[in-house]
């Protein structure tokens, strides 16, 4: 158990040490304030958090994916390339314990650079508007957070696949483009084809299961269904809910992500040769 | 201590090691020499399960398959190619891979000083030369005071007085009881340091034994080195024809030759009969140069 806290540590102060921490916690905090000050087009000044975090969504499921994954991406392939990876292994430490490790270390920088960076602005705006909703906004850090740990465990994942730094960058990079766009593009392109365009523009149009069984995969369009369950109706990729779709069943989809990118990637490091 | 029987690695088409067997004792120096692509690295990487590998590891009994942790823990380890985090500094360095083995006790500035670190021990590793690099990896195998040292290529890339200073420290260890594996491709390096010593070459052990009795058994003897006032002709021709002298070389008013300890005096005699004056003589223990040479030939 302490060799997987030893190793977390030290993910953890090396981000702090080279300041990524807060530099993460401004960038969060200062996109959040811009958001809500110039987001709304029909009123000037602060909106209230709720208005804040519909637009502070598309910002989210964009910027953290990307966060998560460079924090991850080199964390198994950039010390088998410097060779440190082989040291550490020497010591009593196995292959699970060092993912274990990473991903608490790296997951704990994600979390705290989120708290931080969304915590200060969401004080900043309660100053400055009425009838604040902590709780929505809670939840909504807390769901924000959980998809940055998907992130990082495929982070590990691609990092224990390809032996290379560049190459696990560039799976990463990758991964971040099927998720963020060419999912969804593919999904509704496949709609169009069978259904048409109207039915984008039908209010009461309702779509195959396949279709939205498919969409959810993606951990990004789970955890903006998970935030329009439980904190503020958001555009999502789907075009509407159905009834399937609950927050038990996205939370099970986030976690395993997580569950399933460490475990496969334990797969992977064990049956390498150092 | 250790005990390996049929150790095999194959990376695809190579055969890195190629079912080998060997034992070292508690106490021991024990030496795997051999030419670069030799299997040394492999065979230690195996011990540490480090790779996938076909036979069996024993460490004090344990099947190292089975008992990774705990064998790790009674381990110490310096890599071949040694590499530590650019961005902390040797105490923190150290630091960590104390708490990795779960050493909370340990007086690090004293490990430092050992290896003669201490003015730099809040200095970062990044900034550090080779020979630092090296001796903070010789110190961080010794956390922990391990039973076991494995020790790859711990003077290569060194410059001279970096490997005196490596090889000074190890005879240190050695002299107070430490049981050592070490590897090698610098025959005088062995010759020195250990008390056994196995040649690999292609995979395969070619020889293991004592320095002394692989001497004995590759009937690599001695050799007589005297030197003259000066050297003739027929002082070399009739030491030549003494029993059991072969392999007379002249260089100089040097003369060498091979030959049964009963023999030192006859030859002498021979010479100063011949006319020749004696400045000095002395024995040449065989090195393992010539020994490798011959091991290696008589392989192939
Ligand atoms: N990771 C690897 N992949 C492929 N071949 C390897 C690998 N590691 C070592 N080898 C090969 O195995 C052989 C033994 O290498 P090694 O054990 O490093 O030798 P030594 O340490 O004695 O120089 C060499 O032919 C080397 O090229
Ligand atoms: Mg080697």
């Amino acid at each position: 158990m302490y060799e997987i806290l030893t190793v977390a540590k030290k993910e953890f102060m090396d981000n702090w040490r080279n300041k990524w921490i807060i530099a993460v916690s401004s960038i969060f905090m200062i996109l959040t304030l811009v958001i809500s000050y110039f987001g709304s087009l029909r009123s000037s000044g602060w909106q209230d958090l709720e208005a804040t975090i519909g637009g502070m969504m598309s910002l989210v499921q964009l910027l953290v994916p990307i966060i998560a994954l460079m924090l991850g991406y080199a964390a198994i392939s950039g010390e088998r390339e410097r060779g440190s990876l082989m040291l550490m292994l020497s010591y009593p430490v196995t292959r699970l314990e060092v993912l274990i490790g990473k991903f608490l270390g790296l997951g704990a920088v994600l979390a705290v650079a989120e708290s931080i960076g969304f915590g200060v602005a969401g004080g900043v705006i309660a100053l400055n508007v009425t009838g604040v909703q902590w709780g929505d906004y809670l939840v909504f850090i807390l769901s924000s957070i959980l998809l940055g740990l998907v992130f990082i465990a495929v982070a590990l994942l691609f990092s224990s696949i390809f032996k290379k730094r560049s190459t696990s960058l560039g799976g990463a990079i990758m991964l971040w483009f099927l998720f963020s766009m060419i999912w969804g593009i593919i999904l509704s392109g496949i709609i169009i084809a069978r259904y048409g365009f109207e039915v984008f523009t039908d209010p009461d149009w309702v779509g195959p299961t396949w279709y939205y069984a498919a969409s959810i995969i993606n951990p990004i369009s789970a955890f903006s269904v998970l935030v329009s369950l439980n904190v503020t109706p958001v555009q999502t990729n789907v075009i509407r809910m159905p009834s399937f779709y609950t927050t038990p069943l996205m939370l099970l989809i986030l976690l395993a992500w997580i569950v399933g990118s460490l475990l496969l990637a334990h797969v992977i490091l064990n049956r390498q040769d150092l | 201590m250790i005990s390996i029987k049929n150790l095999r690695k194959e990376y695809g088409t190579v055969t890195a090691v190629d079912g080998i067997s060997f034992e070292v004792k508690r106490g021991e120096v024990f030496a795997l020499l051999g030419p670069n692509g030799a299997g040394k690295t492999t065979t230690i990487k195996a011990i540490l399960g480090l790779i996938q590998y076909e036979g069996d590891i024993f460490i004090d009994g344990m099947n190292a398959r089975e008992n990774e942790k705990r064998i790790k823990k009674m381990i110490g380890y310096l890599p071949e190619k040694v590499a530590f985090y650019d961005n902390l500094t040797a105490l923190q360095t150290l630091q960590f891979y104390a708490e990795l083995k779960g050493i909370h006790d340990a007086d690090l500035p004293a490990l430092l000083k050992e290896v003669n670190l201490e003015r730099d021990a809040n200095r970062k590793v990044g900034g550090f030369s080779k020979g630092m690099v090296q001796r903070l990896g010789l110190a961080q195998s010794l956390l922990g005071t391990p039973e076991l040292l494995i020790l790859d290529e711990p003077t290569t890339g060194l410059d001279a007085l970096g490997a005196f200073e490596v090889r000074t420290k190890i005879r240190e260890l050695s002299e107070q009881g430490n049981t050592i594996l070490l590897s090698s491709h610098i025959l005088s390096e062995v010759q020195e340091l250990s008390h056994r010593v196995a040649i690999l070459n292609k995979g395969s052990i070619v020889a293991i034994d004592t320095v002394e009795n692989l001497s004995k058994k590759l009937d690599v003897q001695p050799k007589l080195r005297i030197e003259l006032e000066h050297v003739s002709d027929e002082m070399v021709q009739q030491v030549s024809a003494l029993d059991g002298v072969r392999d007379v070389t002249v260089e100089g008013n040097v003369i060498e030759a091979i030959c049964p300890p009963n023999a030192k005096l006859s030859i002498i005699k021979t010479l100063e009969e011949a006319g020749g004056t004696v400045v000095d003589f002395k024995t040449v223990e065989p090195s393992l140069e010539e020994i490798f040479i011959k091991v290696v030939k008589d392989h192939v």
